[in-house]
């Protein structure tokens, strides 16, 4: 009876699972991914050793290796005794990694000035009325189809890229923005009034202030659909980056290169999603 | 502390996200990780499939170019179904994109597909795919070509920007064109855009800033039918034979125990040169042939035509077999075999370009013989040539 009643913990809304618990099961998801993905490795090379598809560990090795360690294949080769850190940095992987980078972060700055405007929307009626039917519209429109326009207006080089993830992005953070701003109680907005603030105080310090925090978990939320336009960018033309790089991979089945290009990516989004919501509790502890 | 209920405000909201999910979901069908993993899936449906006996079932993949057009045609007009029936065998045949045909050859979910002879041996070979060539259809004798604005010349390319799908025959034919000239030393210092071939066009005639674009027809004839002052510099017709159009088959089911491959590769050849005899005869007869294939790629008879003239057809057996049984096939593979290890698309493994032999119709290797994955075979075309199909 007593181990009913064990099991029936772990079905109980009520269950409290000790540390130990939580962390451990936390986990096993992780390594069943593993385990199903070398298993399929395994039978893979069984059937065909030199399979290049389902690359076993030690062709990832030799992958991760290379694009750590090596110069890209248009770049010009290390010297033999060049330093550790010097073959890191020079390597295809920090080489496209920072290009990549680059245009991101431009796309991020250039969503502040979208973020404000959402902002204004909502607070200055006239603002509204100006530009909320506009963008509701445009945030239809699927940005991906706008490419060729966008390669004529901005040229084949970062902008174009830079563009289209802000034109992706942009008018959801403006409408979400715009959303969160509005939910603020109107009688906050009165009272400051009351309070002798100007318009500017209630827009910047009442209304932003609070709604900061939920704008920064939007702008996490958006990091996929920016990543992903990013990579669709850079995937149609482009030389160099991280797409650009499992884009040509992808030409001769360079799954080793690519699967760890993939891992890298989902860790670079995850270390700048835990980044952002570690400031948010920092900044804005009461929320 | 605010208010977190949306209330008036909601339909927005959902409207919002709904944009958002419906972005990614259209990211997601062309992300590589779901290609990854559609071949994952579709590989194990292989894998379990049992092996049935009766009427055994063969599928062809084929991509559009005016060399691999027929393939539509030749199904579509009986043709195939005929020369199936005589074997016993079932042949399907079915259109992909082209990297995508490749995908799926590779990951064994088609049995023979179109591929030039250079994705022959960087993408089924070099993944230990043992591959054969059994149809030598055509040689690219003008499709490809290094275009440029402004008169410019070939020595002038280095610093310039060029756009082109890179790791394919079209980065193969800019570095023929320099070598050709004399100018294999400023290889290094070309600057290459990899651009996908859905947005070359338009990104190249939408800016006069871009000067060089190397591509295939019919993004070729587009390009210099639209821009004033861009012309051809160098065409595949210079290096003849080099950039060949192959029927690719793997080489297990090619040695079936139950013959069942031998009678598929038997059909298909014998299919194909039906569909060449019909399509390069004169008059009437050939109209049918040709307005067939066309309508493969939805091309006009006449803009096909223009393909097919810069398309050298090995339209007899005989032809072909003298082609894959000559020396200079050797001398063209090698080529091909040392511009893909020069880049690396023979894998990151492969520490020498004889990693991945390829086997001629004399028997001869070229390469290390224990590790053969491509293999020229000219003995069906043979048995066509001889009236024995």
């Amino acid at each position: 009876m007593a181990s009913i009643a064990v099991l029936g913990q772990f079905a109980d809304i009520q269950g409290r699972p000790r540390k130990l618990w939580t962390q451990s099961l936390s986990w096993v998801l992780f390594l069943v991914g593993v385990f199903v993905y070398s298993q399929f490795s395994i039978v893979r090379h069984k059937e065909n050793p030199e399979d290049r598809v389902v690359p076993s560990v030690s062709q990832l090795y030799q992958g991760i290796k290379s694009a750590v360690l090596e110069p890209a294949e248009e770049d010009d080769a290390l010297d033999a005794n060049a330093s550790t850190y010097q073959r890191l940095t020079h390597s295809m992987l920090a080489k496209d990694t920072l290009s990549s980078a680059g245009r991101f972060f431009a796309a991020i700055l250039l969503l502040v000035p979208a973020i404000l405007l959402g902002l204004h929307m909502a607070v200055f009626p006239f603002a509204e009325a100006f530009f909320l039917r506009f963008i509701l519209f445009f945030d239809k429109i699927v940005a991906l189809s706008l490419l060729p326009i966008l390669f004529i207006a901005f040229g084949i080089g970062d902008w174009a890229k830079i563009m289209l993830m802000v034109i992706g992005v942009a008018p959801t953070l403006m409408l979400d923005t715009y959303n969160l701003a509005k939910a603020v109680p109107r009688e906050q907005v009165v009272k400051a009034f009351t309070l002798k603030s100007s318009n500017l105080d209630i827009t910047y310090r009442v209304v932003l202030k609070q709604i900061l925090p939920q704008i920064i978990n939007s702008v996490r939320l958006n990091l996929k659909p920016l990543a992903l336009f990013l990579f669709a960018g850079e995937m149609i033309v482009s030389s160099d980056g991280l797409a650009y790089r499992i884009g040509i991979m992808r030409r001769h089945m360079g799954m080793d290169i690519i699967i760890p290009y993939i891992l890298w990516v989902a860790v670079l989004l995850f270390g700048m999603d835990s980044l952002l919501r570690f400031a948010n509790r920092r900044l804005h502890p009461w929320f | 502390m605010h208010c977190r209920i949306y209330g008036n405000h909601s339909r927005s909201l959902r409207d919002a996200a709904g944009s958002r999910l419906f972005i990614s979901v259209c990211r997601l069908c062309r992300s590589l990780p779901f290609a990854a993993l559609v071949t994952l899936i579709s590989v194990g449906f292989v894998l379990e499939a049992p092996a049935h006996a009766a009427a055994p079932t063969f599928t062809v993949g084929w991509s559009v170019y005016a060399g691999w057009n027929p393939y539509f045609y030749m199904a579509k007009s009986g043709i195939l179904k005929k020369w199936a029936d005589k074997y016993g065998v079932v042949i399907k045949v079915q259109r992909f994109d082209y990297a995508a045909s490749l995908d799926a050859f590779v990951g064994k979910n088609i049995d023979a597909c179109t591929m030039t002879n250079m994705e022959a041996l960087d993408m089924p070979a070099a993944a230990g795919v043992d591959s054969t060539a059994m149809i030598v259809g055509d040689y690219s004798n003008g499709n490809d070509a290094v275009l440029a604005r402004n008169n410019l010349t070939l020595a002038q390319l280095p610093g310039k920007r060029i756009m082109l799908v890179q790791k394919t025959v079209s980065e193969y034919l800019l570095e023929r064109a320099m070598d050709v000239n004399g100018l294999a030393a400023q290889i290094p210092q070309l600057h290459l855009m990899n651009t996908s071939d859905s947005d070359l066009v338009g990104a190249f005639l939408g800016n006069q800033s871009n000067q060089v674009a190397v591509t295939w027809k019919p993004l070729v004839s587009q390009i210099l039918a639209q821009g004033g002052n861009v012309k051809p510099l160098f065409d595949s017709s210079k290096i003849p034979g080099e950039i060949l159009d192959l029927l690719v088959v793997r080489t297990d089911i090619l040695q079936r125990s139950d013959g069942s491959g031998a009678r598929f590769a038997k059909a298909i050849t014998g299919a194909w040169y039906e569909t060449m005899t019909q399509l390069t005869a004169q008059g009437a007869a050939s109209q049918a042939a040709i307005s067939g294939s066309a309508s493969a790629s939805g091309d006009s008879v006449a803009s096909y035509k223009e393909q097919l003239r810069t398309t050298y057809l090995f339209s007899t057996p005989k032809s072909a077999v003298e082609f894959s049984e000559s020396p200079t096939i050797k001398q063209k593979m090698d080529l091909v075999r040392q511009f893909c290890f020069r880049h690396q698309l023979l894998g990151q493994n492969i520490t020498s370009v004889n990693d991945v032999g390829i086997r001629y119709p004399d028997g001869s290797v070229q390469g290390k013989g224990d590790r053969v994955r491509l293999r020229i075979d000219s003995s069906y075309m043979k048995l066509a040539e001889q009236g024995k199909l």
